[in-house]
């Protein structure tokens, strides 16, 4: 499934896409098959729960270009994460060897968030690659 | 942050990676694919996998990478403002054949037959408590995704159409309250139990007898399906490659393994009185973890006349992972048996499995969960597992992190001296009374 269909289920690619997000009501629900019309209609209570409203949060801007800059690479602790972040490295030292890196493991287990490296970052760094392997 | 980041995701997660992103704020997330798995390659895969295309685009993966970072935003992608989030009306009108098929299309059943919840089933639900129907009562997240609210109506919805009687609807609120779903998004595929304790087992007429695991009873069957059913509905679990990610699934998730304490044949407390409740009172008591084992299969002494349930219960639980719980589920005759070898507690025999239930930590080291749970909590000094991962491979260390890991029910109808054992952990115990 693409990404426009999948965000379709949010009821938010058609926000995004054109741009008003003050009608950003959909539903994914599918209609019902069209009813017998002689036969005897029910009314029914919708079970679902009530989904958290979304705050769009806007991307970082870009950078010109990673000559130069210094990337972390970020290992959220999955098996294999580590191993995969290396060979980034490695793909930037043969390809990109301006590039600066700095290679660090979350603290934590996966889920749990980590400020100071967050902050440590956006004190040094100029752009983060996260792996999360599996 | 604002600095500009690339996650690198397996493909195996691309919905779930692109759904949590949307729901978080940011929907056109620059999100790189890599092949799927990348645990347990060696570095020649993974340095093919670097060097070749992203599996969703079928561009060059580092490419996609370099792009990600460097390319300027497009003005979706520096949007603000709040989007909301329609579930759909409050009500349906169809004839009930149409609504069956509309429930199961949407996901709103675990795919047998429901109860439809018209709104006099619902109805005559809410008059099982005296709560007001319009009351938020909990929160409730599908993972790591913003938990949604719900009301009492919409618990009675989801309790219609497991088939409660309304005077079953306090237990589920109660379980609502606690806002854990029984569908959980990890690729583990979590297994979820209660134990309810109290008169209510009785009123409710709970099978805690014959076969008080299966199905041969109303309350034992429908409650416990509810709280799946729910989950999908009050906090939007349960959905394959979303919210719910486990890689084979469990069988136990159809009903959640209810179980009602024999308290009468018991020779010990109920477990709510263990939490601090009063034996006079309702509680159900929620676990999570991974599934549940019988005692028949374990080693310890059962070929004898008097077989040592302590050690065929350290031996089950000498196999599961220690990341979760040991629930013991004694049959009474068990129970009473151990307590005629001198467990005359169950902190007794906790204490006995905890100390006598130990591995090496050249096997803890090994396992699953340490690697990806307790290995990062020792590096941030957490006790025990700081300690455990400074010890040589041949020291034997206990199999679970403290006595608290092991709990105790009684159930089952004295057919035969049974225990079976749950790798699950405790989570919480709530009053059912409060939500009468």
């Amino acid at each position: 499934m693409n990404r426009r269909k999948l965000l379709s289920l949010l009821g938010m690619s058609p926000v995004l896409l054109t741009g008003n997000p003050a009608q950003a009501g959909q539903t994914k629900h599918a209609a019902a098959p069209a009813a017998d019309p002689g036969a005897v209609k029910i009314t029914t209570v919708n079970p679902k729960g009530t989904p958290p409203s979304i705050q769009l949060i806007p991307m970082a801007p870009r950078l010109d270009s990673l000559d130069g800059k210094t990337v972390y690479l970020v290992d959220t602790g999955f098996h294999g994460s580590d191993a995969l972040l290396h060979q980034v490295e490695l793909w930037f030292n043969r390809n990109m060897p301006s590039v600066t890196l700095v290679f660090k493991r979350k603290a934590g287990p996966y889920a749990q968030d980590d400020p100071p490296l967050w902050k440590e970052i956006k004190e040094k760094g100029n752009a983060v690659i996260m792996a999360t392997g599996h | 942050m604002g600095i500009p980041s690339v996650p690198l995701v397996t493909k195996a997660f691309k919905d779930l990676a692109i759904l949590n992103a949307g729901k978080r704020g940011m929907p056109l997330e620059r999100i790189c694919f890599t092949p799927h798995p990348v645990w347990g390659k060696t570095p020649e895969e993974l340095r093919v996998y670097v060097d070749g295309p992203d599996p969703i685009t079928g561009k060059p993966l580092m490419k996609e990478v370099v792009d990600g970072l460097t390319v300027p935003l497009s003005a979706d992608e520096k949007k603000t403002g709040i989007v909301s989030v329609s579930v759909g009306p409050p009500t349906f009108t169809d004839t009930a054949e149409n609504l069956q098929e509309f429930y199961l299309n949407n996901g709103y059943t675990d795919f047998l037959p429901i109860v439809l919840p018209t709104q006099e089933k619902v109805d005559a639900m809410l008059k099982g408590s005296s709560h007001h129907p319009d009351e938020v009562i909990g929160k409730m997240a599908a993972g790591a995704y913003p938990p949604w609210t719900y009301t009492v109506r919409q618990v009675a919805a989801s309790a219609v159409m497991a088939g409660c009687r309304p005077e079953y609807f306090p237990i589920l609120l109660a379980i609502a309250s606690t806002g854990i779903a029984s569908l959980f998004s990890s690729t583990n595929s979590f297994a979820f139990s209660m134990i309810i304790n109290g008169p209510i087992r009785d009123k409710l007429e709970f099978n805690y007898g014959i076969g008080a695991l299966g199905p041969f009873a109303q309350a034992n069957a429908t409650i416990g399906r509810a709280w799946t059913i729910m989950s999908k509905n009050l906090g939007n679990g349960g959905i394959p490659g979303d919210t719910y990610l486990g890689s084979v699934g469990n069988n136990l998730n159809y009903n959640n393994v209810v179980i009602a304490e024999n308290e009468e044949a018991s020779p010990w407390d109920p477990f709510h009185v263990q939490r601090g409740f009063k034996k006079e009172e309702n509680v159900v008591s929620l676990f999570r973890g991974l599934g549940v084992v019988p005692g028949q299969v374990a080693r310890g002494s059962s070929v004898n006349t008097s077989p040592m349930f302590d050690a065929q219960l350290s031996d089950l639980f000498s196999t599961f992972t220690g990341f979760f719980g040991a629930l013991v589920i004694a049959d009474p005759l068990v129970a009473v048996r151990l307590k005629e070898q001198g467990y005359d507690t169950k902190e007794k025999l906790i204490d006995w499995l905890y100390k006598n239930t130990t591995q090496t930590v050249k096997d803890y080291k090994g396992r699953n969960y340490s690697y990806l749970f307790e290995y990062p909590q020792a590096l941030q000094g957490v006790e025990p597992f700081a300690t455990w991962y400074k010890l040589p491979d041949d020291a034997v260390i206990p199999h679970f992190p403290r006595a608290s890991s092991f709990n105790v029910v009684v159930t089952g109808g004295q057919t035969n001296a049974y225990p079976q054992a749950a790798n699950m952990s405790y989570g919480v115990s709530v009053s059912i009374d409060k939500w009468m």
